[in-house]
Formats: C-alpha cells, structure tokens, sequence
C-alpha cells in the first residue's frame, strides 16, 4: 500500500514536471537564443564592414537584421523565464516597456536596411547598436 | 623630467591647477567615476544622484545614499574638505567609517585636482529633497567600528603614484581602472571578509554585483578577453558591442552609457593597454557547456 501510494505520488511528480506547456517553453528559449546568437553574428560582421576592417556589402546583413527582429518581443512568452535564460523577470513584469523597447529594435533595424547601400549606413548601425544594448541594459543578465 | 611633467599634466587631465577647480573637468570625471550608475534608482525612476538604488550583496542590501546639494537629505551642507575626507578616508563628515560597498578603496587613488574637479560639479547639480534610506545588514554589521579593522587590512589611502618606466599611457590606463573607474570593485573576487582575493586581479566573479556574472578581463585568452585585438576592446569600450556581436547589459551597459563612451579616444587606448598589460588570470566564471554524449543521438 505504502509503495503503492509512493508510485502514485511519484506518477503524479513526474506528469506534474512533462507537462507540454514546460518542454514548449524550453523550445522557446533555446530557439530565441539561436536567433539573438544570429543577431550578434550579423552585428559582427557588419561591424567589421562598417569599419572598413573588411570589404563587403551590408545589405545582406541588414535585411536579415530586419527580417529576423519583426516582432521580437514575441520571442518571449509569458512561462518563458524559468530554465536556461538571462532574460530578467522584468521582460514580463514589465511587459509594456519591454515591448516598446523590442518595436525601437525592430525600426533600428528597418532603417539600417534602408541605409545599408548608402552613406547613412554607418549611423544607422550606431543607432542599431545602441537599442540592442538599451534592451540589454534593463532585460538582460548573465546569471549562469 | 619632460617625461614627468607630460605625466602630471595627463593626470591632470582638463582640470588647470592656476584657475582653480573646474566643473567641466569634474563632469568628466564624473563619468569616468561612474557616479550616476549607483547614486540613481534608474529601475524605480529615482530622481538624478538622489540615491535609493539597492545593491544587493552577500552582506546585506545597501541604498546609496543622496548626493545631490539638498542642504537636508544630500550633501548641501558639505564644504570641499568633507568630500577629501569621504573619498579619500572613506569617512562620513561626523567622523564615522563608510561600508565599502561605497568603493572608497579605488577613490582614494583620485588625484587632488580631479577630487577637487568632481566636487566643484556636484555642487553644480540639481538638487534634490529625498531622504536617505537605512541599508540593511545584519546585526553585527551594524556596528561601523569594525570598519575601522577591515580598512587596516584592506585599505590604503593615497592618490595614484605613477609607476616609472611604464609610459604616461598605461600611466593614465591604470589611473583610470584603478581609481576612476573602479573596476576591479566588481571584476575582482571577494573573499567572505569583503577584501579583494589575492591573485585574482580583474579574473571575474561567478556571483558579483547584483548577482550576475562578472566576466574575467584579464588578457588571459581562455577564460578572459586575451583573444579580443586592442580594436575590438576600444570597440567595446566606447559602443559595448562585444567581437561575437553580443551586447552588454545590464550594469556594464550603464557603465558605458554613462561613462564610458563619453571618454576621450586617448583615454580610452589608455584602458586598453593598460587591460592588455595586467597579467592573464586563468579563472573560468561561467558555467561551462554540457558536452554532447553520445546518448544525444540514440533516440
């Protein structure tokens, strides 16, 4: 009987933990990782563009900056702050800023786009830059 | 000699000693010194230098206190000799020990001129009528006397003494990390009794300030910024975009914004070859990556 129960309360603890909603989340986190690590990649090397380090056109990554940031703060569901992020609890806590700050990424982002072929290129990158930090300064933080 | 005088003229940096303290010099140094970052409840929408921010440590939580020249509640009251005192001794007006947790220990190696500079802005700014609030530790800690034993193991007044044969560059880099800046007050561990760990000069910290990360910045290339070329450190500095394209946040963040991107491009290769010159510290601070087993790809 006794083991009985224990097996049941064990049953119980293990349907309690898979739940769906819980290995979704997981799948939220990894894969808007995967997205922000892409972000840094395409700042990187438009970075290195933009500093004359290398030859090569911004457009390519501009675009994918504008493309991949729509809609950004979608990334972060509410159940999405436990497990393997640094996001801060303020993403959902303070959910309203928290977008607004994503909606200024994604217009830095459109304008780069914009800009990429031109001379105003290196200014929009700047101002791409500082909205990735400004989110980064209030929503992120390496915990782990 | 003339080596000696474009050194004293560095540190002096902007601030001329004939006409006196000059608040333009002091806002710049002001920023350096990052003073905003914790003298402004920024989460809260605190009022400007007005205090209140927590800092959260293993000790206890601290709120820094109002710095604004409100005669009640700031430090209106204060003359120019009281200001020496507290960053230079660490010590109150009335005479009482200050908690580290206000990073006095890097102060004290501010110079007279740029001490004298920071006082003459604080005294230009807004003031504000907001009241500080008490920290809260735990009992024992209460008692400030025992402030008095922990600055005779871990704290030496006295300005920057320039070290010789190391050029007026990595002169001012030094001065600017370890006296203006304060870097080492989060990048360094701690041992339990609040003083620096011995051999870990800059090496990060697993649980540093606010319960973060704080990253090794030492020159070594595994665990610290050795990898990162003098480009792409100035880079960060000034933009705080990190070579992998990652941003920083949360306090660095503030760092720069409010300090660092303002510094002169001079100063800011200062920091660097200073950075690049402490001695590489192998000191992992992040939890390493699982490694992929082979059970990964049997189902």
């Amino acid at each position: 009987m006794k083991q009985a129960i224990s097996k049941l309360l064990l049953l119980g603890l293990a349907a309690g933990l898979a739940t769906p909603a819980l290995a979704d989340d997981e799948e939220v986190i990894k894969y808007r990782k995967n997205v922000m690590k892409a972000y840094g990649a395409h700042m990187a090397a438009a970075g290195a563009i933009v500093q004359g380090k290398v030859k090569g056109s911004l457009v390519g990554h501009a675009r994918a900056m504008e493309a991949t940031t729509k809609n950004m703060a979608a990334m972060f569901p509410a159940g999405s702050d436990f497990g393997e992020t640094n996001a801060l609890d303020t993403v959902w806590s303070k959910r309203a800023d928290f977008e607004k700050r994503a909606k200024d990424t994604e217009a830095k982002a459109a304008a780069f786009a914009k800009a990429a072929g031109g001379s105003d290129a290196a200014a929009k990158f700047r101002e791409l830059s500082d909205s990735c930090k400004a989110c980064h300064k209030d929503y992120r933080k390496e915990q782990k | 000699m003339l080596r000696r005088v474009m050194l004293l003229g560095l540190l002096c940096a902007g601030s001329s000693l004939a006409a006196g303290p000059d608040p333009v010099a002091g806002q710049y140094l002001f920023r350096a010194a990052g003073c905003e970052n914790c003298h402004t409840d920024r989460e809260h929408g605190g009022a400007w230098l007005a205090g209140g921010r927590e800092l959260l440590t293993p000790l206890g939580v601290f709120y820094s206190p109002n710095i604004t020249p409100d005669p009640d509640t700031g430090i209106g009251r204060w003359r120019e000799a009281d200001f020496l005192r507290a960053m230079r001794h660490g010590r109150g007006p009335d005479g009482r020990h200050y908690y580290p947790s206000f990073p006095y220990a890097a102060y004290t190696r501010l110079s007279d001129a740029d001490l004298r500079a920071l006082w003459a802005y604080l005294r230009s700014v807004p003031p504000v009528r907001q009241a500080n609030r008490p920290h809260e530790l735990p009992w024992y800690l209460k008692y400030r006397a025992l402030l008095a034993g922990w600055k005779l193991l871990y704290f030496k007044p006295g300005p920057y003494t320039p070290e010789p044969g190391k050029g007026a560059s990595w002169n001012r880099g030094a001065y600017l990390v370890q006296a203006a800046g304060h870097c080492g007050e989060c990048h360094t561990p701690r041992n339990r009794l609040g003083g620096f760990r011995i051999g870990l000069y800059l090496a990060g910290d697993k649980a540093g300030a606010e319960g973060g990360v704080v990253p090794n910045i030492t020159p070594d290339p595994k665990t610290g910024i050795g990898r990162w070329s003098r480009g792409e450190l100035i880079d960060y500095l000034k933009t705080g975009m990190r070579p992998d394209g990652d941003f920083a946040g949360g306090l660095m963040a503030e760092v720069i914004d409010n300090g660092l991107k303002h510094l002169s491009q001079q100063d800011l290769e200062a920091i660097a070859t200073y950075l690049q010159s402490v001695p590489p510290v192998e000191h992992a601070v992040r939890k390493p990556k699982p490694k992929p087993t082979r059970d990964e790809f049997g189902y």
